[in-house]
């Protein structure tokens, strides 16, 4: 039987060196759905994720996927039960090709050529502007192509969980949209998300369920309708007023 | 014809001077270390030429097919058990531990090989060709051609290969690279061992040239310097293209001030390189 959640954390905090910024994050990203994380700016959204992928250590608290701990886990190990972390600001390797970054997308999976060629199709088919500047250089591409390569470099890790920081940061909502279908028929076809967005809007109305980060502290969760719905949301994200 | 002469000699030293320079400047782009063990390393690949010759009558480019593997472990095993643990230090750091490495290796081959001179002379020797008045000495243009054969190898390693891609990768984005499962540290001392084996490659082509002493690791280190800072930091094509330009300069200066000067001017060049474009002929600004 399929596990419910994909990602479970009970009370997990971590930060950088002295400086604590998560203070106890309870969090389970269901298995087979959008989830969204939203909250204002320093709220620790990038750093749980940076935590969840294990490029900075967890201090405590327990960080489960699929029965296994991966609280003291790195970030090869974590890669390998299928969490994969697209990062904020894309971080390609930009004098790279954009076939080497789905490349090095792949480098922790050890699989023959045959299917490393079926997964960059996969990816081309998603994305058809990367398949037709497949040579050129990450970082000549524009901000909308950038996000796609990030993407797709993301899904040639075989993503069981596919974490997105800051999507639409900096494209047009023409963009957004083409990303969201795209992001909406990866989930169809399986593929658990775990979406931080600045947007709250676009995530909200995307995802399943969203959990509301302030202070280093999940403040909030339900369903991203719900969320819409709630005042206190709205007031102090969406710019609705109190009536 | 003089003029060609001076071309052609170099295309040739250059071509050498690349040799040198490359596995410094990979190991500075990828690892950020300003590597000076890289002169002494040139050294003793020469020494093991040399000693391959005199003592087993292994001719110098069996010895290349030696020194790669042996030196790439070498270099592989000192950044895993000593570098790696001040690799993310200050540069500071890195250079000390680089200049204290140094002094241990340079000095064991004191002590052991002697400061004299020596010279690998190949018997018989191979000559030299011309075409109409230029003259080349064919171990030279062997040399150089074995310098450019292990160029680009280097390149199709770092282009073609998946470690090759990673190296790459961890220049470009260190974090990035760790995301996509990269090993750091062993790339790190993969590209390092990389480093180290063209290091000993070159000083094996070095032998056949100049004469071998521990006392010339240092002008060797210096011409590495020179190339970076010219051609621009990290990438192969760059690495030619300091290493001509070096050569180029070195030639044209000793024919029209004599070659006493070739050095002071290359290292003006040097200086008014760093002023007026730090980041080199080829290097690109802005990426680490």
């Amino acid at each position: 039987m399929a596990e419910t959640n994909i990602v479970e954390l009970k009370g997990l905090r971590a930060g950088y060196g002295e400086v604590q910024v998560l203070w106890g994050i309870d969090l389970a990203v269901p298995t087979g759905e959008i989830t969204a994380l939203i909250g204002s700016n320093g709220a620790g959204k990038t750093t749980l994720m940076r935590a969840l992928s294990g490029l900075i250590p967890v201090q405590s608290g327990s960080y489960l996927s699929g029965g296994v701990d991966l609280s003291t886990a790195n970030a090869v190990t974590i890669l390998s039960h299928g969490i994969v972390h697209v990062p904020e600001g894309r971080r390609l390797f930009g004098a790279m090709s954009i076939e080497d970054n789905l490349l090095m997308g792949a480098y922790s999976r050890r699989v023959s050529s045959t299917e490393l060629k079926r997964d960059l199709n996969r990816v081309y088919t998603t994305f058809p502007k990367l398949f037709e500047r497949r040579y050129q250089a990450a970082g000549t591409l524009s901000g909308g192509e950038q996000q796609m390569c990030a993407i797709g470099r993301g899904l040639m890790g075989a993503p069981k969980l596919l974490m997105i920081d800051e999507l639409s940061l900096g494209l047009s909502p023409l963009l957004v949209e083409q990303l969201v279908a795209a992001l909406r028929t990866l989930n169809a076809e399986g593929m658990s998300i775990l979406l931080v967005e600045q947007d709250v809007i676009t995530a909200l109305d995307l995802c399943h369920s969203a959990f509301v980060m302030d202070m280093g502290r999940i403040v909030r969760s339900g369903s991203g309708q719900d969320l819409l719905a709630d005042p206190i949301i709205g007031e102090a994200y969406l710019g609705v007023l109190k009536s | 014809m003089f003029a060609a002469q001076i071309l052609i000699n170099a295309l040739v030293l250059g071509c050498l001077y690349a040799c040198i320079a490359i596995g410094f400047s990979l190991v500075w782009g990828v690892l950020n270390v300003i590597n000076l063990i890289h002169g002494s390393f040139i050294v003793l690949g020469a020494y093991l030429a040399w000693s391959l010759y005199q003592g087993f009558h292994v001719s110098p480019w069996y010895a290349l097919v030696i020194a790669a593997p042996l030196f790439f472990v070498f270099g592989y095993v000192i950044q895993r058990i000593v570098l790696n643990r001040v690799i993310t230090a200050p540069v500071l750091v890195t250079l000390t531990m680089t200049f204290g490495l140094d002094l241990i290796l340079n000095n064991a081959m004191i002590y052991y090989f002697k400061a004299d001179y020596r010279k690998l002379t190949l018997k018989p020797p191979m000559g030299s060709v011309s075409i109409f008045d230029v003259v080349v000495p064919v171990d030279r243009l062997v040399a150089t051609i074995a310098a450019l054969a292990l160029t680009g190898i280097l390149y199709l390693i770092l282009r073609r290969l998946r470690v090759g891609r990673a190296i790459v990768a961890v220049r470009l984005d260190r974090d990035a690279a760790v995301l996509m499962g990269v090993d750091v540290n062993a790339i790190y001392a993969i590209a390092f061992g990389l480093g180290t084996a063209l290091a000993g490659c070159a000083g094996v082509l070095m032998a056949l040239i100049f004469p071998i002493s521990p006392l010339t690791s240092t002008a060797y280190l210096g011409k590495a310097f020179v190339v970076c800072v010219l051609g621009g930091l990290g990438s192969v094509s760059g690495a030619l293209a300091g290493g001509v330009l070096l050569a180029l300069i070195e030639g044209v200066g000793s024919a029209m001030f004599g070659p006493a000067h070739a050095t002071t001017l290359s290292f003006v060049l040097l200086i008014v390189f760093l002023i007026l474009r730090p980041q080199g002929l080829l290097g690109r600004k802005g990426f680490e």
